[in-house]
């Protein structure tokens, strides 16, 4: 069974790298469904490897497996990190197939909603294992306040996890990078849009010095 | 609704997190929740069911099951059987404190309902026993309607088979039965009054002795047995010896004895005239009273589901997620399917996942 085969990889490499100390941090991108979670790893993984992770879309829960790329190395002001970029399907409390009928058969738009249910218990899992530290990525043209996010933040300062939030889109109009600040002030918020490739050059030097 | 192996067939009630570590039996991660409708449906729609499943390839037979524990006769029950197990299960967590295990209940039920139709019905005198049985027996009620319609007919043909098993009778001491039904010669009356002991503190799902009662009893009974007696022979073998008599209980618990009682009078019981005489105008209650318990199973089943369930499957496509339980577990789900099945990683057991 194919999943079979690739979950078995993927724990694997997780218990190699258990057993070897000296590799790179593991940094999970988490947030809610749609917040350009992969378009930042996407961009990322471009700007230094040259490599993508994994395909974009607008419907949401288009990344339903968690997704690595491995050694990434980021410079920034003679400061060098190695991270693993981990790139995790959207973490919410509800997957409804409707959501998707809109965009393709139901049949597909079941199938997706229970490859996105899996994901999310995947995300989590990962959360709980096999991250050094979190990148949250929230779309800054919507509320930050829900119960995902307080709960995934929650969980993550309950493990003393160094967290970035990053507030995307902010190409949007209706962006509001401070309603995200106010949200959490507790953390460092770094303004981008993954998409636009904008204010990258602060996002990585914020992870240079949070996951160095 | 309750959670099968699919690999040995082992059922565990809903709230169980002996599953979360694997299939204690088999080592099996891949488990499915048995659907609710087998839990109160008749054997045709469980074997139906059953027939589909086999059809998908991943329900293997029971008879991998070969574990003789207490769950080891779930496993190797017949399909339908594993039904009504599960049903059995499932209500296991109603009074997960009146039986340590679902099998013990199990091998008590078979015997305690039939004791309800036969002993029950001809000894005024057990009214103590039967009112602890029927307040037990409550949430039961609705599968039991239609087994008290059968019993009539099972009566004859099941009694024989208890007797002829010793080994669950054999353990129980004589002064654990009431004189007069030591003595009592011909099946009916010594298995019923046996079981009305066993019924005494003891859960009994009439479901157990549905129809089918030859195979059950072969296939449920006997590999209890040995379990039943001695996981029974301390304090509740000594518990059920002492029968409470009945002005030490509360008035309206004689009240429901009437469901019992008047569960097997109206059902065709040979001789309604000596137990059930005493409380005619209880039979109204019979039919009510079961209907009424269903919803409440079912709000059990929900609020378990949401104490212990990380994912909720609403139907097909939607899903609702507890996100603190998804983290704080160490197994998750990794492959849910449609109807219902899902794959639970266990991180000792992954190693074995080719072969599913």
């Amino acid at each position: 069974m194919g999943l079979f085969t690739e979950l078995k990889d993927s724990i694997s490499r997780v218990t190699d790298r258990l057993f070897s100390e000296q590799e790179p941090k593991r940094i999970g991108i988490y947030g809610p469904p749609n917040a350009g979670k992969t378009t930042l790893a996407n961009r990322i993984a471009r700007d230094w490897t040259g490599d993508a992770i994994g395909a974009e879309s607008h419907i949401p829960h288009e990344t339903r497996r968690a997704r690595r790329k491995e050694g990434v190395e980021i410079e920034r002001n003679g400061k060098s990190v190695t991270i693993d970029i981990v790139d995790t399907p959207g973490v919410t409390t509800k997957v409804d197939y409707e959501e998707f009928t809109d965009e393709m058969e139901e049949d597909d738009a079941i199938r997706r909603s229970r490859e996105a249910t899996e994901g999310v218990a995947e995300a989590m899992h990962w959360l709980r294992e096999d991250v050094d530290g979190v990148i949250y990525v929230l779309d800054s043209a919507e509320d930050p306040i829900t119960q995902v996010n307080t709960m995934l933040i929650g969980i993550i300062e309950s493990r003393d996890l160094p967290v970035l939030i990053f507030a995307n889109k902010i190409d949007l109009d209706d962006s509001s990078v401070k309603r995200i600040e106010d949200a959490f002030p507790q953390h460092k918020t770094v303004p981008l849009s993954a998409k636009e490739g904008e204010n990258m050059d602060e996002v990585y030097e914020n992870i240079a010095e949070y996951f160095g | 609704m309750p959670h099968e192996c699919t690999n040995c067939g082992r059922t565990f009630p809903d709230g169980s997190k002996e599953m979360l570590s694997g299939c204690p039996d088999c080592g099996g991660n891949k488990f499915q929740f048995a659907p609710s409708g087998r839990a109160t449906s008749g054997s045709s729609g469980s074997t139906a069911r059953k027939v589909a499943d086999s059809g998908a390839g991943t329900v293997e037979s029971p008879d991998t099951a070969a574990d003789p524990d207490t769950s080891g006769t779930v496993g190797r029950a017949a399909e339908t059987v594993r039904g009504w197990m599960s049903s059995e299960s499932d209500d296991s967590s109603t009074e997960p404190e009146s039986q340590p295990t679902a099998s013990n209940r199990s091998g008590s039920s078979t015997v305690d309902d039939r004791s309800t139709s036969t002993a029950g019905t001809r000894s005024g005198s057990a009214d103590a026993n039967r009112s602890q049985r029927a307040d037990a027996n409550r949430s039961q009620q609705t599968e039991a309607q239609q087994t008290d319609r059968s019993w009539p007919g099972s009566d004859g043909s099941i009694e024989p088979d208890e007797r002829s098993e010793p080994g669950e009778f054999a353990e129980w001491p004589e002064t654990a039965r009431r004189p007069e039904d030591r003595s009592t010669p011909p099946g009916d009356a010594s298995s019923g009054i046996q079981g009305d002991n066993a019924g005494a503190g003891s859960v009994s799902p009439p479901a157990d002795s549905i129809d089918d009662g030859g195979s059950l009893e072969d296939d449920g009974t006997l590999t209890d047995g040995p379990t039943l007696a001695e996981s029974e022979n301390t304090a509740q073998a000594d518990a059920r010896s002492e029968v409470v008599s009945t002005d030490d209980l509360p008035s309206d618990v004689d009240r429901t004895t009437a469901p019992e009682t008047g569960a097997a009078g109206p059902s065709g019981s040979p001789d309604p005239a000596d137990g059930t005489g005493e409380q005619p105008p209880d039979h109204g209650r019979v039919v009510s009273e079961p209907s009424g318990d269903q919803p409440s199973i079912e709000e059990l089943r929900a609020e378990l589901n949401e104490q212990f369930e990380s994912i909720k499957i609403v139907s097909p496509g939607q899903y609702e997620l507890n996100l603190m339980e998804l983290y704080n577990r160490e197994e998750y789900i990794i492959s849910l399917q449609e109807d219902g099945r899902y794959v639970i990683d266990v991180p000792d057991s992954w190693r074995s996942d080719d072969d599913s």
